[in-house]
């Protein structure tokens, strides 16, 4: 049975479908997944979930003998596992395997492990498929296993030995990454390792090996309680140590900057005027780095979303949120030039970034410093960057730094024999362009640097 | 009740007894190291870490 008006990316589970009614997420519950339902109802076990905050809560509102409809809690924002950074993913991998045993320990198990069934609301990973739980059936293996694999352990290898740009791979790869290209990618030196050469490895040769067999002639083992939670945990821990080696790297960015201290207060200073003017309940952030100066803001926010284009960015924004115990941040991975495309069957499973921030409609947004990069380092025109800004808020921070600024001329400097071309890069081409779409209610050079911040409001 | 809507792959169904007993071996021999690294007192724990452990407590308080 399926609706009409079901979600786009709701169709593969018989078990029931989600539906957007009228701004609230509803999910249509089939007979087929009764018995299931209530079970995991009268035993406490989503309310036990609920309570430590790893499953997304629901309540019912209506039942009878053809379905039941339970609303879930609205979560403001969804993000994606290509938006993740490394240990972001490695929380929501986490969170897969501690719902997988605590399942088998009540007598259940997850029937899948879709990376998309997790996302990132109030500080923290949270599972949103409330329909993914089955009976466990004594001595048998876990169906979602090879998931798990090519959605999350695979690909947190993988960035572990590549870099964290390997978990865009998700966004190509729906269905998890083939475990024989993940073995493939891997250094031989991965075969010495047991947890490894076991899970990935000699994975994709038996999956090889088992391709053919149509008839299902080959005979699936059994697999004892105790056999699968071993498994379960020598991955969780595992997982719990994996590092990017590439962490280090990652310098004291705001020391790179060639801000000088009181500019920097000044700076923060004005934004937080406006700010506290606005009043806003929900920003974004753009390339707001590791939430530095979201978190310099005085008013108390609801929802600060924190997009920055460099994946180790995000992922020290996010031990800043787990170590401080953030509900209200939302780091995520984001490239202007290219952000997130819908995916999916009819390109409308996972929706784009435009579609989800133009949903969520943010009070205001952020662009500090970035405007420069946009336009000298992706060739981009004013008149196109502030399409993209005037799409979601009704308010626009924006900084611009000017031609004569020691980043704006390391940029052009880049360009060599291309520099002429560039010569739109200039404050009047700027209020210009961005006057088309916004008015602009203020602005402040920042003494003792060679940048101006601009307070705009959108005309649309 | 199984509904195989995916297909879980069944060299993955049939290799996981394999990867138990490797696991198996692993927390065997990893548990052995942390005993005697507790009698020598070289256990330590990692400062950076902001994960939790594997279980979830049963609880009746709203830990929100």
């Amino acid at each position: 049975m399926q609706s009409k008006n079901a979600h786009a990316s709701s169709f593969r589970d018989p078990s029931g479908y989600v539906v957007i009614d009228d701004n609230a997420v509803k999910r249509v519950i089939n007979p087929i997944y009764f018995k299931q339902y209530k079970a995991l109802t009268e035993t406490g076990f989503y309310q036990n979930l609920f309570n430590n905050g790893l499953l997304i809560p629901h309540k019912e509102i209506s039942a009878n003998d053809d379905r039941i409809i339970i609303e879930a809690e609205k979560i403001p924002f969804v993000t994606y596992p290509y938006e993740w950074s490394f240990n972001m993913y490695k929380e929501a991998a986490l969170l897969t395997l501690k719902l997988q045993k605590y399942s088998l320990e009540k007598g259940f198990s997850l029937k899948d492990a879709s990376s998309f069934n997790v996302t990132f609301y109030k500080g923290k990973a949270i599972f949103i498929d409330t329909l993914s739980f089955d009976f466990y059936i004594d001595n048998s293996p876990w169906r979602a296993y090879k998931q798990f694999i090519t959605h999350f352990f695979g690909p947190l290898v993988l960035a572990h030995y590549h870099g964290s740009q390997m978990l865009k791979l998700l966004s190509t790869f729906m269905d998890g990454i083939p475990v024989k290209m993940i073995s493939s990618l891997l250094p031989t030196k991965t075969k010495l390792s047991p947890t490894l050469y076991s899970n990935i490895h000699l994975l994709a040769k038996l999956e090889d090996k088992h391709n053919e067999d149509y008839n299902g002639e080959a005979k699936i083992g059994s697999l004892s309680k105790k056999g699968q939670l071993n498994i379960i945990e020598t991955l969780y821990d595992y997982i719990k140590k994996l590092k990017l080696k590439e962490h280090s790297e990652w310098g004291n960015y705001y020391d790179k900057t060639n801000y000088s201290d009181s500019a920097f207060d000044e700076k923060s200073k004005t934004i937080n005027q406006w700010v506290n003017k606005l009043q806003p309940k929900t920003v974004i952030d753009i390339g707001g780095n590791d939430g530095t100066f979201v978190r310099k803001l005085q008013q108390p926010l609801e929802l600060a979303l924190v997009s920055d284009i460099d994946n180790n960015a995000v992922d020290f924004n996010h031990k800043t949120m787990k170590v401080n115990k953030e509900t209200f941040m939302l780091p995520f991975a984001l490239d202007v030039l290219a952000p997130t495309p819908a995916i999916g069957l009819n390109n409308k499973e996972r929706d784009s970034f435009l579609d989800r921030i133009t949903a969520l409609a943010p009070d205001v947004t952020m662009a500090l410093a970035i405007i420069h990069h946009i336009s000298l380092s992706g060739n981009v025109p004013f008149k196109r960057s502030v399409e993209f800004f005037s799409k979601f808020s009704e308010h626009l921070i924006i900084e611009f730094p000017r031609r004569d600024d020691s980043w704006v001329q390391r940029l052009l400097n880049n360009k060599a024999d291309f520099k002429d071309h560039f010569d739109f890069y200039n404050l009047e081409n700027f209020v210009h362009a961005y006057s088309e779409l916004f008015e602009i209610i203020e602005q402040k050079a920042i003494s003792d640097s060679k940048r101006v911040i601009f307070l705009m409001k959108n005309k649309l | 009740m199984h509904f195989l809507y995916f297909d879980p792959g069944l060299g993955a169904m049939i290799i996981q007894t394999i990867i138990a007993a490797v696991a198996g071996v692993i927390l065997f021999s990893k548990n052995l190291m942390y005993k005697i690294k507790l009698f020598l007192g070289l256990a330590k724990k990692d400062k950076d870490d902001v994960f939790d452990d594997i279980d979830i407590k049963d609880s009746d308080i709203d830990n929100n």
